[in-house]
């Protein structure tokens, strides 16, 4: 099992991040590794326990997530992996967004903890923690910045 | 119930924000509102249960608090006022800081939940939320600008 954080500062208020991430089918929206989204059976995107699937834009691979939370009092929400072309099982990860009152910016925070299924453990953690959150930040404030 | 929320960034690294903050004696150290304090009893300031009595600057009284709970994993302490000149009732507040792993920064959030006592919500929440929480980090990221 192996955990990764990361966290950061976005120029932009905490409800106006938490519009743009709440929507579980939104990551082509603003992340820029995602293709397409589509919530499996047409259900609504806010409905727990639905699952997204979507796409890469690297190499087109598939992943199928499940919505397990969702709360918008926290901004907060929790997801595990069903599918994925990277080597993990047990996948389980949660965002959250938090409002800084002194200066109207937000802290992001996202985590993950699952097992490495082939290859080094601390380099796919490092490629998620970079690659998909930190990025995935850059772009909300490259999006939203004030 | 009064709820005050107050959060900040601070720009260093939490293990050395949280070595100013963590000792539950040190408030006048650091906080311009406060002077003098002792641990009631002799006891070491980081034992859960120990009562913190010190003073608000200029004559303004004496606080006494008791410390309810502090985390070196959360960088967290919870604490409640048994005594003080604020007309409030109840007040149980914490200190949480948390690492913004991009930029290694610190966000520190202070809570409060109590009742008010007389019928100025509005100058307690500024004397909690303003002089005391949001001086705090206001010293705090000064202290150690880079």
């Amino acid at each position: 099992m192996i955990k990764v954080y990361r966290s950061a500062i976005i120029n932009a208020t905490a409800d106006k991040v938490w519009k743009l991430v709440r929507d579980f089918n939104g990551l082509p929206k603003w992340h820029p590794a995602i293709a397409t989204s589509e919530i499996e059976g047409g259900l609504p995107a806010d409905r727990v326990g639905c699952v997204r699937r979507f796409t890469r834009k690297s190499d087109g691979g598939l992943l199928r997530e499940q919505l397990l939370s969702l709360a918008d009092d926290t901004r907060c929400l929790t997801y595990n992996i069903l599918v994925s072309p990277m080597p993990v099982a047990n996948y389980m990860a949660g965002m959250r967004f938090t409002p800084i009152t002194m200066g109207g910016d937000t802290f992001a925070e996202w985590w993950a903890v699952f097992d490495v299924t082939s290859g080094p453990p601390q380099s796919t953690a490092d490629d998620i923690g970079d690659n998909v959150f930190v990025a995935g930040f850059a772009a909300i404030g490259r999006l939203l910045a004030h | 119930m009064t709820k005050i929320f107050v959060s900040a960034v601070i720009d260093a690294p939490i293990e050395k924000v949280w070595a100013r903050v963590r000792d539950f004696n040190n408030l006048p150290e650091w906080h311009p509102k406060f002077s003098r304090s002792h641990v009631e009893g002799g006891l070491a300031s980081d034992r859960v249960g120990c009562v913190r009595n010190f003073d608000i600057a200029g004559g303004g009284g004496t606080i006494r608090e008791r410390l309810l709970e502090l985390s070196d994993v959360e960088h967290s302490f919870r604490y409640c006022i048994l005594t003080s000149p604020l007309p409030v009732e109840g007040y149980v507040a914490q200190l949480t800081l948390y690492p913004v792993t991009v930029g290694d920064k610190t966000v520190g959030i202070w809570t409060a939940e109590f009742d008010v006592t007389n019928n100025d919500e509005a100058g307690v929440v500024n004397a909690v939320a303003k002089d005391t929480f949001g001086k705090a980090f206001e010293v705090l990221n000064g202290y150690f600008a880079r």
